[in-house]
């Protein structure tokens, strides 16, 4: 989609450049002709009193010389004319060595070329009768400077107008912007919100959006509770299924089942299968996914607590630590990302002799997560039936396999890939990366 | 030792305090959140087990008020809620272990006796040691210099008691207080009779009797 901003402004200059061609085309035109019908005016005078001065002379009509405009009499001068008798014509001595057309019917006529200068002329043919003869007098008026001054004019219009344009296309730019200003703000705010920086949008926004941001706001709150809800009826349903589990497991071990050795094999099975299912698919289905926007977890105040809670469980002589850009905020729910750093943390603790740890970078791409250890690590041939579903290795938890398919599932939830490396200590390092939201 | 063991599951109560009992502890039992915020720190436990589902007060606020009443009991937190967004909340409270239902009972003695062992300054050891003995909690026997002594599970329990209290004198009282749940009649005399085994079993200088104060564990060891 083109920007408003565009928009707008392309739909403004097209508007303006035809209104405001068609207005000045539009005035010119009247205003030429209005010019012209008061110089046909003149001409129309100029004609009656050539009239006049065609008096009755020794040889029947003749023009009194007396009457007649010196202008008649300079060569060029712009002013000529012409009377036709029946038989004869006369013309001006401006006219000198050129002739004037006698003009097909009688009126006024525009855009006559005549003379070296190439003089355009306006020509007004009227007809007469004056002592008993038909007489036809075209009167001329050169017409270009009215013209040229008519050119300039137009030019210093355009000039104008262009100008006019200019400004009101800045004008214009600064109106808009103004007005959309609101809307910058609600796309910062939802970058920001994407970036983890807030959890809601300002509702000051003007009445036009005010729609969009309530809806987005409510949306936001009904997505964080109910995920909430679920959470909470899953951590019931768990619950509820765990505590019956953990009695019968207890009861599997049971020195009455002492002489059934196969029978407390198979419970003891089956009810490991329950409880490893129920885990991981509890855990799968706890995970908030991209559901939320504004999720994010706080590094400098939750890395701590989760490496102490690592340490209580085992034991205080490993050595947990994390490196992290002070002030980090990792864009991912906080609990989906505190199980998949614990889980990942987890494991490295129980593979790990003295020492553990996490490394959180942001890179161009996203962010990348290392949890490394000083254990045995793994063989690089045996590193790819880690991560292949359904392997022993990764689905058993307890001391043998990795624990790491809730750790696949949170990275695949978000786009991101997973990898094991070998740790400068010589153990396992799990690298894992993460797309930009 | 004497263990609170707060849940509300009776049937799987029932199985716990069984394996309990045979692992040679003294157990309590509480069922309801506002019984064990009082009992648990009024009475002398060695450590407390605590269910974060109870009815009444929830555990982690029957926890967050123990620790702010100043109870310094180890607590071992049994949940099904295992997140680690809940594990986290669970330390913060103040709890020293965490363990997910379901668990294999063995790996809830183990953990018990682990944080017992962490609770008495002898961190970082696989099995309980003291004054040249080494007790083996899985067989209930204490081995020195090799050699595999047996014991009866009241001189287990006693000598236990012991082991993680050397150079200490310890009353008879307050070695009843710690070895019998709040139901058992207390007998003193019982005591001195275990007392005596023991120090037929493991020689006369492991325990001596400080006259009107009680009994040292390991005061001459090496």
């Amino acid at each position: 989609m083109r920007s408003i901003q565009r928009r707008l402004s392309l739909g403004l200059i097209g508007v303006m450049v035809v209104v405001g061609l068609v207005l000045a085309q539009t005035s010119l035109w009247l205003f030429e002709l209005g010019l012209q019908r008061y110089l046909e005016a003149g001409l129309r005078n100029d004609s009656e009193n050539l009239l006049v001065a065609l008096v009755r002379g020794p040889q029947g009509l003749q023009l009194d010389e007396r009457r007649l405009s010196p202008a008649y009499q300079r060569p060029f001068s712009g002013h000529y004319f012409r009377i036709d008798f029946a038989d004869v014509h006369w013309r001006s001595r401006s006219l000198w060595d050129q002739e004037l057309p006698r003009l097909d019917h009688p009126g006024l006529h525009s855009n006559l070329q005549l003379g070296p200068e190439g003089q355009k002329l306006l020509v007004l043919r009227t007809d007469y009768r004056r002592l008993g003869q038909g007489i036809s007098i075209s009167v001329a008026q050169d017409y270009t400077p009215v013209r040229d001054s008519f050119r300039r004019m137009q030019q210093v219009g355009l000039g104008l107008g262009l100008a006019g344009l200019l400004l009101i296309l800045l004008l214009q730019r600064l109106t808009v912007r103004r007005a959309l200003r609101p809307l910058d703000r609600a796309r910062e705010q939802i970058a920001q919100l994407q970036r983890g920086q807030r959890s809601q949008l300002d509702e000051q926004v003007p009445r036009e959006l005010e729609p969009l941001v309530a809806q987005i706001n409510h949306l936001l709150a009904h997505t964080e509770d109910s995920l909430k809800r679920s959470r909470n009826a899953l951590g019931n349903l768990g619950h509820a299924l765990k505590t019956p589990l953990a009695v019968l497991q207890s009861l599997a071990s049971n020195a009455k089942l002492d002489p059934y050795p196969e029978l407390r094999k198979l419970l003891l099975d089956q009810l490991e299968q329950v409880r490893q299912r129920l885990n991981r698919e509890l855990n799968r289905a706890r995970l908030s996914g991209d559901a939320l926007p504004g999720a994010h977890l706080d590094c400098d105040a939750e890395l701590p607590g989760l490496l102490a809670t690592l340490n209580m469980i085992h034991g205080e002589h490993l050595q947990l630590s994390y490196v992290a850009p002070p002030g980090l905020h990792l864009p991912w729910d906080r609990e989906d990302l505190l199980e998949l750093l614990g889980n990942l943390l987890d494991n490295a603790c129980k593979w790990a002799d003295a020492e553990v740890r996490l490394t959180v970078n942001e890179t161009t791409a996203g962010f990348s997560l290392a949890v490394e250890d000083d254990g045995p690590g793994i063989p690089k041939d045996r590193r790819d039936q880690v991560f292949s579903r359904g392997t022993r290795l990764d689905e058993q938890t307890d001391g043998h396999g990795l624990g790491l398919g809730i750790v696949r599932d949170i990275v695949d939830s978000w786009g991101g890939m997973l990898a094991l490396d070998d740790s400068e200590w010589g153990g396992l390092k799990v690298v894992i990366e993460l797309p930009k939201r | 030792m004497r263990l609170l063991l707060v849940e509300d599951h009776v049937p799987l109560a029932d199985e716990l305090m069984a394996g309990l009992i045979r692992q040679g502890y003294a157990v309590d039992w509480l069922a309801d959140g506002r019984d064990a915020v009082y009992q648990g720190s009024s009475e002398p436990y060695d450590l407390i087990i605590l269910d974060l589902g109870l009815p009444g007060v929830p555990g982690l606020e029957v926890l967050a008020q123990w620790r702010a009443g100043g109870l310094a009991t180890p607590v071992l937190i049994l949940t099904a809620r295992g997140s680690w967004a809940e594990r986290i909340e669970g330390l913060k409270a103040g709890a020293d272990d965490y363990l997910t239902k379901p668990f294999h009972p063995e790996e809830l003695h183990l953990r018990v006796q682990a944080l017992l062992r962490r609770s008495h300054g002898q961190v970082n050891q696989p099995t309980l040691k003291s004054a040249g003995l080494h007790l083996d909690e899985g067989r209930q026997c204490v081995v020195r210099d090799g050699t595999d002594i047996q014991l009866t599970a009241a001189e287990f329990r006693l000598l236990r008691y012991f082991m993680l209290h050397p150079e200490q004198i310890l009353s008879k009282s307050h070695l009843a207080e710690h070895l019998y749940d709040g139901e058992t009649e207390r007998d003193s005399n019982v005591l001195e009779v275990h007392v005596n085994h023991l120090r037929r079993k493991l020689g006369r200088s492991v325990i001596e009797t400080r006259r009107g104060q009680g009994y040292l564990f390991g005061g001459q060891a090496q």
